[in-house]
């Protein structure tokens, strides 16, 4: 795999508490990244080991296969959870800093920012100071600070805590767009809805270990493991009778328009799909079939519970 | 080096354009000449109410020659008893206290001031100085000496020293002339000047690094600069904030110097005849003496200021609050609370071992020198002093790096005096 990143076997403990144990991940060219995880499970500690914020006790993270040195983070745009922008200066002067700060020069910068702003609807705060700021717009500044100097690397710790969903929604569309320019993007959140939509592969982290980690689509076929919904004209009983022993109904069945009925099973995992199909084709009129992926949010629960 | 300019450009901007030090940096010299003008104002409408003091004078001497004041009338009264005294001139009675004179004035505990109130130094000492003048001058007038008041008035003498320094030609004109009461002035201002600066901005060094940490702006900075730049950073950019001020202050005195001193000393105080006054005229008119007063001022508070600012720095980088910070920066001004004990004994000697001495250690030579050099000091030693300073400021500079580039990542509690020396040692 053509890895941009790679975090091997890194462990770190703070006086009395195992913040990482022996986490490895690997994060693909292009992709959007999703570190998941409950409070407290260790996620900004990993993200704090791959900025250099924090040293590993043990492991080391690989930048485009080489391990990561002082000079590397230059290329990584690091949005932190706890935003840090200067109360007292002005919203655009400090924009300004931060982008030169990362090698851009004056003009550019201000050519940069002056089209970020407007994209985002802060113009009109450009001379305002960062304190008379909302705590939204203030993390819209920050989120310029962070991707204005283009880097191939970004991390994002909790972007959309403190965002309305209109504004969360921009800032989704804003990082699908960077992605599509070229940028890796790795981000922690706990909001499983945004998982399902612009991830391409999470990790799941619990307790400082990692306990999942994969491309979303084959984690959630894998955990969804033979469910389907199936489209029908039967009464219960013939249904029933007619996957007896390869398949099992979930829950209720559910009437649809059109006098189908909608049932979900799942079926035994040594069992054909194409076995029930033709099973229920004997005896009842089937309409259409269709693979149930569970939600990130149940596979989240699931896994840090131990079920999945 | 183009990221630590940023960093510099940006701490001075922050701070220079605040209102806040426009505002100190024209008030301070304005400060600065209300406090030197303001107690002799006190003095002039300081109006407390005149005190009555009675006076039972068993000797005969002394009751009628006593002076009343502004401040204190005294009341010859009859003889009567101490006892008798007290009970009629009691709280009550609105007196403030009972001068009593025993028949000998001269013998011990004779002279006794019965309060009803409590007395203070310069009445007691108004007193005594009267007390002593009317016997003098009853003692030379029992000498019986013919004129005695022209003989008096003859004998009358006020000296004024001239001192100079010996540049081997013994000329009025060419020799420096030089006066301790102008030095102790002077060194008492440019001391205290230095400590305040030192102070003042090395905390505004601890504050920042605190929030900076605090506020987590450091965590997104770290990842475009190294912790060394962006520590220098701060400490430059705060150090060229204290120069502007500094700048302006000697630019305004500079002017004085120039155009309003001499202005006024060929008026009024060249009319005078107090000489000490004339001297300090001609020493702040001495515009050249002044500009090598504050370049000399220049050097040692930069000096002093990086060596101060690289501990604060290194403080502030191990705690979270400014709180935490209090008992690194109690430490760090013992040095400097040190050198301003110190200072005061450069005003008796300044020549003495413990001066030579604490003005080349680093930490508190700064305002140890700069207490001396009015005096008149051998160039050698000051630059031997500048030296020493400025290679200690590099080490502590090294040094708090060391503790800054770990401190800053640091979060929860306050580091033991262990852990810093860990930090130090770590690669």
């Amino acid at each position: 795999m053509n890895a941009i990143l790679s975090v091997e076997n890194v462990s770190k403990s703070y006086t009395g508490h195992k913040a990482l144990d022996d986490v490895s991940i690997e994060v693909p060219r292009g992709a959007v990244y999703g570190l998941l995880g409950p409070n407290g499970a260790g996620k900004t500690t990993l993200i704090r080991v791959i900025n250099r914020l924090t040293i590993a006790d043990s492991g080391r993270v690989l930048l485009d296969g080489k391990t990561m040195s002082a000079d590397d983070i230059f290329h990584i745009g690091y949005m932190p959870e706890e935003r840090g922008l200067y109360k007292k200066m002005r919203v655009g002067e400090q924009a300004i800093f931060f982008a030169r700060l990362k090698g851009l020069d004056k003009r550019e910068a201000e050519h940069r920012l002056h089209t970020w702003f407007e994209r985002l609807g802060l113009k009109d705060w450009w001379n305002r100071a960062v304190e008379d700021l909302s705590k939204g717009m203030a993390q819209k500044v920050q989120f310029i600070s962070t991707v204005v100097h283009e880097p191939k690397l970004l991390i994002f710790d909790e972007p959309f805590s403190g965002f309305d969903p209109i504004n969360a929604n921009i800032l989704k569309e804003e990082i699908l767009g960077l992605r599509d320019r070229g940028a890796t993007i790795i981000f922690s959140t706990h909001n499983m809805a945004s998982v399902e939509e612009i991830c391409d592969h999470i990790t799941l982290i619990n307790k400082s270990r990692n306990i999942l980690s994969g491309s979303v689509d084959e984690i959630r076929r894998a955990a969804g493991g033979n469910t389907f919904e199936i489209m029908h004209r039967a009464d219960d009983v013939t249904f029933r009778s007619a996957i007896e022993g390869i398949a099992e109904v979930l829950g209720e069945s559910r009437g649809v328009v059109g006098g189908y009925t909608a049932t979900k099973i799942h079926i035994a995992r040594n069992e054909d799909v194409h076995d029930v199909i033709a099973h229920l084709n004997d005896r009842c009129q089937l309409r259409s079939m269709q693979e149930i992926m569970p939600s990130m949010n149940d596979i989240f629960i699931r896994a840090v519970n131990g079920t999945l | 080096m183009k990221k630590m300019f940023l960093i510099i450009s940006r701490e001075y901007s922050e701070r220079a354009r605040k209102k806040s030090f426009i505002i100190t940096t024209l008030l301070t010299p304005i400060l600065m000449i209300g406090i030197m003008i303001a107690p002799s104002l006190m003095m002039l409408y300081n109006t407390s109410d005149q005190k009555q003091i009675v006076v039972v004078d068993r000797s005969g001497l002394v009751a009628d020659k006593l002076q009343s004041s502004d401040e204190l009338l005294f009341m010859p009264h009859d003889n009567i008893s101490k006892a008798e005294a007290c009970k009629i001139y009691n709280e009550e009675s609105g007196i403030f206290a009972i001068l009593y004179i025993g028949s000998e004035v001269e013998s011990r505990d004779s002279v006794q001031l019965i309060t009803n109130a409590s007395s203070s130094m310069m009445l007691e000492s108004n007193i005594t100085s009267q007390l002593n003048e009317i016997v003098e001058q009853e003692k030379l007038r029992k000498l019986n000496i013919d004129n005695l008041d022209e003989i008096l008035a003859q004998v009358e003498t006020n000296i004024a020293l001239s001192t100079y320094i010996n540049d081997g030609t013994g000329e009025e004109d060419s020799m420096e002339s030089t006066s301790s009461d102008i030095s102790y002035i002077l060194s008492l201002v440019l001391g205290m000047m230095l400590y305040m600066i030192i102070i003042l901005y090395g905390s505004m060094v601890l504050t920042s690094v605190v929030e900076e940490k605090s506020s987590r702006v450091l965590d997104v900075i770290v990842t475009s600069c190294t912790p060394f730049q962006i520590m220098m950073g701060k400490i430059m950019g705060i150090a060229l904030v204290a120069l502007t001020q500094i700048a302006i202050w000697a630019a305004l005195v500079i002017a004085a110097s120039k155009f309003l001193v001499p202005a006024i000393l060929s008026e009024d105080v060249a009319a005078t005849n107090d000489m000490m006054m004339q001297a300090m005229m001609g020493t702040i008119g001495n515009t050249a003496y002044i500009a090598s007063l504050f370049a000399y001022m220049l050097l040692f508070i930069l000096g002093g200021f990086l060596l101060y600012a690289s501990l604060y720095a290194a403080a502030g980088s191990a705690v979270d609050s400014v709180q935490d910070g209090q008992q690194y920066n109690t430490i760090i001004m013992i040095p400097i609370i040190l050198s301003i004990i110190v200072m005061m004994s450069v005003f008796n000697d300044p020549n003495s071992p413990i001066a030579f001495w604490f003005s080349m250690i680093p930490f508190t030579s700064p305002i140890v020198m700069i207490a001396r050099i009015p005096f008149g000091i051998a160039a050698w030693e000051i630059w031997l002093s500048i030296g020493i300073l400025y290679a200690t400021f590099i080490f502590t500079t090294w040094l708090a790096a060391k503790i800054y580039r770990i401190g800053i990542f640091m979060h929860g509690k306050k580091p033991s005096w262990k852990e810093l020396a860990q930090w130090l040692r770590m690669k």
